[in-house]
């Protein structure tokens, strides 16, 4: 005899019902809890920016951001401007930090369009940094980060994270060790051509004291985690790079 | 060009196994014997090749930020991505079933060879993984995925061949009666991920793309022109 | 009563039926995440949540289930789960979602999961459900944990981050002996080396493992 959850109708009626009440349930809570995400997110950027300018609360070891409920007030304080570039066009955007380089980067491959590059003005003890967002692929999704840098183009301070690096390698992108070799390095070879930051595993500099080599270390066993981190930085910042070299001839 | 570079890197650098090591489970289980795993090599390659290119369709057309634009300007605000996990493996194991019932119906002998494994595909995390790489690589075309699923497949097939074939011969060795069979299997994986490392190597050159794309003069004296207000400012 | 009778589907899985050296399941996180101790332990957590409730709700569709699509319907309760915790923790607790972020495709991959749901949880009731599901995951944590505990440890010489052989930079510790990190452990082939090492003492002290 056959059983009733043998049938076709019933399997098919099965089918229909979980999909929709998955569904439901699913979009449901999509939908109630995009507002609370959207504002986390939108906090995490302002953290991820002042972070880079230096505004955090690091002790010896840790990465601390300013705390959630700070973070807006902080962020009026030390963002003085936020600039969008757009071809020739440079309009103050107080949004500037909410634009999605993800999608800008999508809509660049369409020779058309005109990219949107977002610069942060951050001032921090009198000193002006700029900061840029980037993004790039690590070895299992995306990796992204902001690099703080003066006006000769050398990294004041840096941060990044991904979103699904290997823990224990690629992952430790995000920590200290990593993040704080790059501070003092400069984007420029001697020439004054951008030349980026390599992650070389053949460093002659493991301590990374030579800051104009244009190197630091690796991470052992996060070699193409490094490669995408290297890439990025090269190829986004290559963009604005036209900007600091302008600078450094006047 | 972009193709070969696809397919080589698919099959030797990123090989499913040695690189990611997805695909683990039934990669051990089911390579005892050369047979069953050419049988199982040949069904991954096959489901790959179909859902790669399916999932690639949903992901462009209905699930990424802004995919449902083609709706119409009003859908455009949509962002459907939290739905890809479900939708991927939903699309997975109905191909799988599918493509089983389809097989039975039209050609019995491939259903004796293929059948027994097609089961087992559906819960093989390669398969899943090789979507989700898709998504997050950001494959930009059909083709591209077509390619990147049938090479992908083709990289796990070649994988669970090597280690049946050496598994075949080293009934002769003598292993330690405790570490034959898995034990013994597990080692030696990792021997051969080793190896397959020296693969990373390859095809690494170029990747500056080349766009020499900068900030144009006009907008470099408009930002040195913002910039001016700050630094006076912040002297004052 | 009940509670001392199904006391074996708890104890099994940790030794003579482990799910990763004997079952042969779960294998690609085992891999995936234990070069370090801290990712070993959250992963081996949110296994044992998802593997716990997932197998009750499983269990109680069981009779409901069609056989033909039980692979599909499993699979979603699966993503329906993870993904719903990962909206919820990513609403509440941000901080922790980006800790967690990178399991939730691991987990939902996991055929540790699929493995017992198939096995297990569509023959049995729901509280017999619930015990294999801790049993097996507790099985699976424990292998986690060995091997996180051995790469991190050999791999860069701490622990939870903790340095416990000392500072290789300043040479403190074993390091002013000439000890050297081995970073070979943090790399994915010696996790399948170190797990092929884990199943040879376990076959050894147990005989009856052996195959032939």
């Amino acid at each position: 005899m056959e059983k009733r959850t043998d049938k076709n109708s019933y399997t098919i009626l099965f089918a229909v019902l979980m999909v929709l009440v998955v569904g439901a349930i699913l979009a449901y809570l999509a939908s109630a809890l995009k507002p609370t995400i959207d504002v986390n997110k939108q906090l995490e950027k302002q953290q991820n920016i002042l972070y880079a300018l230096g505004v955090n609360e690091n002790d010896e070891k840790s990465v601390a951001f300013v705390s959630t409920d700070k973070v807006a007030d902080e962020f009026d304080k030390y963002i003085v401007k936020q600039l969008v570039i757009q071809g020739d066009d440079v309009r103050v955007d107080d949004t500037a930090y909410l634009i999605d380089i993800k999608k800008e980067q999508a809509s660049a491959k369409n020779p058309s369009y005109k990219r949107q590059l977002p610069l942060f003005l951050g001032v921090k003890d009198n000193k002006l940094s700029y900061i840029v967002p980037i993004r790039g692929k690590g070895l299992w999704d995306a990796v992204w980060g902001y690099v703080a840098m003066d006006e000769n183009m050398t990294v004041t301070g840096i941060f990044f994270d991904h979103k699904a690096e290997t823990p224990g390698l690629g992952a430790n992108i995000n920590q200290r060790f990593f993040m704080d070799d790059f501070i003092g390095e400069n984007l420029l070879d001697t020439s004054g051509k951008f030349a980026g930051v390599d992650i070389s595993k053949s460093n002659a500099d493991p301590i990374n004291i030579d800051k104009l080599d244009n190197e630091v270390d690796a991470i052992a066993g996060a070699t193409i985690t490094g490669d995408g981190v290297s890439a990025m930085i090269r190829s986004e910042l290559k963009v604005y790079s036209s900007y600091f070299i302008n600078l450094k001839k006047n | 060009m972009e193709h070969l570079e696809l397919f080589f890197k698919s099959i030797f650098i990123d090989n499913m196994v040695f690189a990611t090591f997805l695909g683990m489970c039934s990669y051990l289980a089911v390579s005892k014997k050369v047979s069953t795993a050419v049988g199982l090599g040949a069904a991954v390659i096959f489901v790959m090749a179909i859902t790669v290119p399916l999932n690639w369709l949903l992901d462009t057309y209905l699930l990424q930020d802004g995919a449902l634009a083609w709706l119409g300007e009003e859908y455009a605000q949509y962002d459907l991505s939290f739905l890809s996990f479900i939708m991927f493996i939903a699309t997975i194991a109905t191909m799988v079933q599918l493509v089983e019932i389809i097989v039975e119906k039209f050609s019995p002998s491939l259903y004796n060879s293929l059948g027994i494994f097609l089961p087992l595909i559906a819960v093989n995390c390669a398969i899943l993984g090789g979507s989700l790489f898709m998504q997050s690589r950001e494959i930009p075309s059909l083709g591209l995925a077509l390619n990147y699923g049938v090479s992908s497949g083709i990289g796990w097939f070649l994988a669970i061949l090597a280690i049946a074939a050496i598994r075949e011969k080293i009934r002769y060795s003598n292993v330690p009666p405790a570490l034959r069979g898995l034990g013994i299997t597990f080692i030696i994986t990792g021997l051969m991920a080793i190896g397959f490392m020296s693969f990373g190597g390859m095809l690494t050159g170029g990747a500056d793309s080349g766009k020499s794309e900068v900030i144009s003069q006009e907008a470099i004296q408009k930002i040195e022109k913002e910039v001016e207000g700050i630094v006076n400012n912040s002297n004052n | 009563m009940g509670l001392f009778k199904d006391s074996n589907l708890i104890t099994d899985p940790l030794a003579d039926n482990n799910p990763i050296t004997i079952q042969v399941l779960g294998i690609c996180s085992a891999l995936a995440i234990t070069a370090e101790l801290e990712a070993s332990i959250v992963m081996s957590i949110a296994v044992l949540f998802v593997l716990g409730v997932g197998n009750v709700v499983i269990s109680l569709m069981r009779n409901i289930i069609p056989s033909k699509i039980r692979i599909i319907v499993q699979l979603i309760v699966v993503a329906t789960l993870v993904i719903i915790v990962d909206l919820v923790l990513k609403a509440f607790a941000y901080q922790l979602s980006k800790t967690l972020s990178v399991f939730v495709g691991l987990i939902i991959t996991n055929c540790i999961i699929m493995g017992r749901f198939e096995a297990f949880a569509l023959a049995n009731r729901p509280w017999r459900s619930f015990l294999d599901g801790i049993g097996n995951s507790l099985g699976y944590a424990m292998i986690l944990i060995i091997v996180g505990f051995f790469r991190e440890l050999l791999g860069s010489g701490t622990l939870l981050g903790m340095e416990v052989l000392g500072n290789p930079i300043d040479k403190t510790g074993v390091y002013a002996f000439g000890y050297e990190n081995n970073g070979f452990m943090l790399l994915a082939p010696m996790a399948l080396v170190t797990v092929g090492i884990i199943i040879w003492v376990q076959r050894s002290r147990n005989e009856a493992l052996i195959e032939d």
